[in-house]
């Protein structure tokens, strides 16, 4: 399954990709990750609690940041297990300049196993997009409480 | 297909059913007709510690008019708003709506308020609830809290109602003028949930369009009012050629759902043709 | 003396005790102290396992035992009765051990106290696996670069087979032209209502194994699983009781069966499986998975010269009962009911990491027919021909029967013209044409879809069959005069306690009430064979007649001792024995069986009794066929299909009881549109089953099935006895090729030729957009 789309983040590039590589960010992006610990370089163990609505499955995953190319390009990739089936997700995210802001442009593969699999199909698609949006969301507001911080912090 | 246990309380009144929700939390879920629940339960997609059944609570299920407006309990099954006589007489749209609504079976023990708390993305009930401009009423220990529909569905399975919260009463509006309505519906083949459903509430004036309520389902992650269908027919004539261009605005920016049935284009394709077909039937029944 | 009732369309006597819910299926069969069985099974199409820890499982109370792949070794291979040359053969065991090879595959099992125990200590289980991987598409899996699934075989391929009589080359080079057409036979599930169950009570005392299970085979099930089990055959016994539906699905012998027998050997308790509906859709064989190419070829006139079919077919990851056998089905009958002089199928069998395919309702002659009517279609479309004007062209006339094909059958008997001229009169098939004219002028898409088939029933002559094609029945008249009727075939929906029963009452001059048909217990029944292959009627149901006819002869005699005359003078009618040497005498079989049992006074050697056991042993198939007339409008705004009419003309030779007929005629038309318009098995590229649940698995649902008109002609086979054919099939193997016409048919205005199933109105849409906008 793909997901695809492009973000207008009302940040400075280069700012926006330190934040999409710094794991304290990520954690707080992703949905549901309620923790995050560095297991290697880019390499993260982490614990998702990921769903839609009252379905809601808990994720034992690996958060992994590959082909980084500051501060134009990488790919996130996520991949958990629980009761509920195996999720894999990766995305190739892109930034622009878009005068003071940036355009994140990403295109992501999302797999689905086991249970989510196989009683999910009407809404996996739907899920899939329902989260990437709640990921930049949680990016836009987390720039913006940046841009409040002091420059230096 | 085997749940994971569970307790189960068969709440006696209302006011227990909130006590019990404010005690257990998130550890509760509430059981109405169980035909969305029970199944999620089966798969082990949802593990609820403790049922709260609302069954037993007869003042929970009831349809009438008070204070100029259709109330109906959250208790009430898709049957008896399907069978309703004063539902055929005042709001036709419901009683077709739930015509349309799973089988037998499903009517049978079903509920509206299950329903429209559960919140399927494919799911009949949430477009005839927009299409009405209705009123959800939320209470819990702090009261009563008045949701318009349209603020009530909030993504797929997601709606307004907040932790401790049970929906007690759906509320619609009293008509004014001459009103048409119509529910129509593409049936999964396997699931016989709305691939497209689409509800319209219209009220005429001097042959001019007065309101229009259009509600839709199926279509995007959550139903919602296609309020660019409603603005191109209030104020005018309903001759054929207004109802399609309107209807051309189904699916007006949402996000377009696409599964193994049917895919974004051709639900797109689906919501305009059936935007067009509900608004002609409605048309032709203003009266 | 009661009233005849062959030929009579008498209700089912089935029925009562299904519709009133006091049938007994395998789940409600409940024996003190069962333990109740929960599988985890694979989340991965294709992984290497590298480890399962199952202590915690072991640890959850109520838990009873937790067994993996290495414990049940001792369990032998699922049996695959398939014999063919060459055949790759995986070693196929109750659970998997180094590796899965498809989502569903059985890892582990729990045995606990309660169902919710175990189902609960499966979700402990720990499985390291390895994903590897995967091969899914059978054509591409067929590649040299595709990753294998089976590594010992270096290759996906199972076999290779090619088939048919004539010169193939020469045939294809005689005509005046040859279409090519890829076409696509999608997996199917069959989805009986009652899934798989399996009880199992080992006596320790006795040394004696009970499996009740819902299988269509219960004596050839009974000697697989004993072998599995190493066990001596005569100390297990195998009950079916009330089986809610198979379709060929329980055509098979399944690791499940032979593993509860196991366990409950193992801890000398009961044990019970009953399948789940996703585990049903996982783990239960499915149907079909064909890809294939048609070359056609054919003079000016219409008149076929040969016909080739190159076919890749979906095994699955393991061979079942039959599985690698159901594409050699499907060459047998590539003759349609056609004149084809030369005919070839090659055959590549390959593994893909999906469940195994096998027997689904039709079992590889509807893709036959498929191919064949599709092919015809296109013959008909380039020549500009009304396809039924080909058809006629290419039929065996009446006189040419038993008609020889190139596939190397002898069909029966049959009059094709005779069902369809039945059929487009019942159609009116010239109006509709005419209809169609109008109907395009006015821009609307009308379409009509004719299908004239043949199938193969009766199944078989035990030279053709893996494992015996004959069939049993003992007929006992009991001491009162009531008659019972063991039969080995082993009916599950079809309705042969009634049809049987019409033939014993009839034949003894008794009322259908006095007969009881007892059916599926291996110790109660004599070794049979069960119910498959359209054969229930016209294999079982013979066996039936000839016990009678030998009961008779025996009660004949006994007859004319007690009536004192030669026993040559003694016939029999409407349950009395009379002789032409006693004028006025007369003795009924009551008194007669009752004279058998007190056996105070019979002929000289003779013995007491009366029953009489037969085993019937068909010298050939049956062939019955028929014509199917599909009418369709399609939507131009949203592709959704309307039917306007359902013509069927079905021939099954001699009917029993009509409405029986009916009933099958209706069942498989419904399961054809099923598959004409919504079904479809679906893995991703992943090899995950995406339609894994009844909400996206579309099953033809009663609101969604138009009126069917029906028909028949009777045109008698000499193959046995009863005239019978078999019709349990007919009507998926004759209504998809029709639905699919139809539908290719009314989109014919847009260039359409071919479409591969299922329609859905999605597909239709974008056909009639794609064109509407590219023409505007
Ligand atoms: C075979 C089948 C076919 C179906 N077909 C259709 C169809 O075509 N169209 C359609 O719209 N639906 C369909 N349904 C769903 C059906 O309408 C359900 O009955 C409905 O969605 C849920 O209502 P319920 O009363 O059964 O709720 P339940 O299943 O008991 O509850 C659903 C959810 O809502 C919560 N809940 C219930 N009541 C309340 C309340 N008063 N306050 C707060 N939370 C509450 C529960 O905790 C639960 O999370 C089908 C269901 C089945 C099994």
């Amino acid at each position: 399954m793909k997901i695809e789309g492009t973000q207008k983040i009302d940040a400075p590039r280069a700012l926006m990709f330190a934040a999409l590589i710094d794991p304290a960010v990520l954690q707080k992006c992703i949905p549901g990750c309620e923790q995050m610990e560095k297991t290697g370089e880019n390499q993260y163990s982490a614990k998702l609690t990921a769903g839609v609505g009252p379905v809601k499955g808990v994720f034992n995953a690996t958060v992994s940041l590959e082909d980084i190319i500051a501060p134009e390009h990488y790919k996130l990739v996520v991949e958990g297990k629980g009761q509920p089936g195996f999720v894999k997700g990766s995305g190739e995210l892109n930034l622009t300049d878009a005068g003071s802001a940036t355009d994140i442009q990403y295109t992501g593969e999302v797999n689905v196993g086991g249970l989510i699999a196989s009683v999910g199909q009407r809404m996996i698609q739907a899920t899939a997009n329902m989260l990437a949006g709640r990921f930049f969301k949680s990016l836009e507001s987390e720039m913006k409480a940046q841009a409040k911080l002091p420059a230096d912090s | 297909m085997i749940p994971a246990s569970f307790d189960y309380i068969a709440a006696k009144s209302l006011d227990e059913a909130i006590s019990l929700l404010a005690t257990h939390k998130d550890d509760a879920k509430i059981l109405a007709g169980g035909h969305s629940l029970l199944p999620a339960m089966k798969l082990r997609l949802m593990q609820p510690k403790v049922l709260i059944d609302l069954g037993r609570i007869k003042e929970l299920s009831y349809i009438k008019e008070e204070a100029g407006q259709l109330r109906i309990g959250a208790m009430t099954t898709h049957f008896q708003v399907e069978t309703s006589d004063l539902l055929r007489r005042v709001c036709p749209l419901l009683p077709e709506t739930a015509t349309q609504l799973g089988d037998m079976q499903v009517r049978n023990k079903g509920t509206i308020g299950g329903s429209v708390a559960h919140s399927d993305p494919a799911a009949d009930w949430p477009a005839a609830i927009l299409a009405l401009d209705a009123e959800i009423v939320a209470t819990s220990a702090r009261g009563d809290r008045v949701i318009k529909a349209t603020s009530f569905f909030v993504e797929m399975l997601t709606t307004a109602l907040e932790p401790g919260e049970i929906l007690r009463e759906i509320r619609i509006p009293g008509g004014k003028g001459k009103s048409g309505q119509a529910y129509v519906k593409v049936r999964h083949p396997a699931s016989g949930f709305a691939v497209v459903g689409v509800a319209v509430n219209l009220a005429a004036d001097g042959g001019k369009c007065q309101s229009a309520g259009v509600g839709i389902t199926g279509v995007s992650p959550k139903a919602y009012r296609a309020a660019n269908v409603e603005s191109g027919l209030k104020g005018n004539a309903l001759d054929a050629k207004t109802l399609s261009a309107a209807a051309a605005h189904a699916a007006d920016g949402v996000d377009i759902n696409s599964d193994l049935y049917a895919s974004a284009e051709y639900r797109k394709q689906l919501a305009t043709v059936y935007t067009r077909r509900a608004l002609e039937i409605a048309a032709s029944r203003l009266k | 003396m009661a009233e005849k009732t062959v030929g009579k369309p008498i209700k089912r006597t089935e029925d009562p005790r299904l519709i009133q819910g006091l049938a007994h299926y395998v789940d409600d069969i409940r024996l003190p102290d069962t333990l109740h069985a929960v599988f985890l099974r694979s989340i991965y199409a294709h992984a290497r396992i590298k480890s399962i820890d199952t202590t915690a499982a072991q640890k959850l109370p109520g838990v009873v035992a937790v067994y993996t792949g290495k414990d049940v070794a001792k369990i032998g291979p699922v049996p695959c009765a398939a014999a063919l040359p060459d055949l790759k053969v995986p070693d196929h065991r109750a659970l998997a051990s180094t590796k899965v090879y498809f989502v569903g595959h059985p890892v582990a099992v729990v045995v606990a106290e309660s169902k919710s125990a175990a189902r609960d200590a499966v979700d402990l289980i720990e499985v390291d696996y390895q994903e590897l991987p995967v091969a899914l598409d059978e054509e591409k899996a067929a590649d040299a670069k595709s990753p294998v699934i089976h590594e010992q075989f270096g290759t996906n391929v199972a076999y290779k087979l090619t088939a048919g009589e004539g010169d193939i080359e020469a045939a294809l080079k005689s005509a005046d032209q040859v279409i090519k057409q890829r076409i696509l036979h999608k997996r199917l599930a069959p989805i009986a209502m009652e899934t798989r169950g399996v009880l199992a009570r080992y006596y320790p005392g006795e040394q004696e194994l009970t499996l009740w299970t819902s299988t269509q085979i219960p004596h050839l099930c009974r000697t697989q699983v004993a072998i599995m089990l190493g066990m001596p055959e005569n100390k297990l016994r195998l009950i079916t009781p009330e089986v809610g539906g198979g379709f060929g699905s329980k055509l098979n012998v399944y690791a499940e069966e032979a593993l509860m027998g196991w366990i409950s050997m193992q801890l000398n308790r009961p044990v019970k499986w009953i399948e789940g509906r996703r585990e049903n859709m996982q783990a239960t064989i499915h149907g079909r998975g064909q890809t294939g190419y048609i070359e056609i070829g054919f003079k000016k006139d219409g008149t076929l010269t040969g016909l080739r079919y190159n076919v890749f077919a979906d095994m699955g990851s393991y061979f079942q009962l039959l599985t690698p056998a159901i594409p050699t089905l499907t060459g047998l009958m590539l003759s349609g009911c056609y004149k084809i002089p030369a005919i070839q199928i090659n055959v590549t069998g390959v593994f893909t990491n999906k469940m195994s395919t096998d027997a689904y309702r039709g079992a590889g002659r509807p893709e036959a027919t498929y191919v064949v009517e599709r092919a015809l279609d296109l013959v008909a479309a380039e020549l500009k021909k009304d396809p039924v004007e080909v058809r006629r062209k290419n039929f065996p006339q009446p006189n040419e029967f038993p008609f020889k094909t190139a596939t190397g059958l002898f069909y029966d008997s049959g009059n094709y013209q005779g069902a369809l001229d039945k059929a487009l009169k019942m159609a009116d098939y010239t109006k509709l044409r005419q209809d169609q004219q109008t109907a395009r002028k006015e821009g609307r898409l009308m379409g009509i879809g004719v299908s004239t088939y043949v199938e193969i029933c009766a199944l078989g002559p035990s030279a053709a069959m893996p494992a015996g094609g004959w069939e049993s029945a003992t007929v006992r008249v009991e001491p009162t005069g009531k008659v019972t009727v063991l039969t080995g075939a082993s009916p599950h929906g079809q309705g042969e306690e009634t049809s049987f029963a019409q033939i014993a009452a009839d034949e003894l001059g008794v009322g259908v009430n006095d007969v009881t048909v007892i059916h599926g217990d291996t110790a109660i029944v004599q070794y049979g064979i069960g119910t498959f292959g359209s054969r229930g009627l016209a294999v079982g149901g013979t066996a039936v007649y000839l016990a009678i006819q030998k009961l008779k002869d025996k009660a004949g005699k006994i007859a004319a001792h007690l009536l004192q005359v030669d026993a040559s003078t003694i016939s029999f009618a409407e349950g009395k024995f009379t002789s032409s040497a006693a004028a006025g005498k007369q003795i009924t079989i009551q008194e007669v069986t009752l004279a058998a049992h007190v056996a105070k006074s019979l002929p000289e050697d003779m013995e007491p009794g009366l029953a009489a056991t037969s085993f019937f042993e068909p010298k050939n198939f049956t062939f019955p066929f028929g014509t199917h007339i599909a009418v369709v409008e399609i939507n131009k705004e949203t592709g959704e299909i309307d039917f306007q009419r359902y013509v069927a003309v079905d021939d099954c030779g001699k009917q029993i009881n009509p409405m029986l007929v009916e009933g099958q005629i209706h069942g498989g038309i419904v399961q054809s549109m099923g598959q004409a318009l919504y079904e479809e098995v679906v893995y991703d590229d992943q090899g995950q089953l995406i339609t894994g649940t009844l909400m996206d698995y579309a099953l033809p649902k009663a609101i969604m099935i138009p009126h069917l008109e029906l028909g028949s002609t009777e045109t008698p086979s000499p193959v046995n006895p009863l005239g019978a054919k078999g019709v349990g099939e007919a009507g998926t193997i004759g209504a998809t090729p029709a639905i699919v016409s139809a539908i290719v048919d009314a989109l014919a205005p847009y260039g359409v030729r071919h479409l591969d199933m299922p329609l859905k109105p999605e597909v239709l849409w974008q056909i009639i957009n794609k064109k509407s906008a590219g023409a505007a």
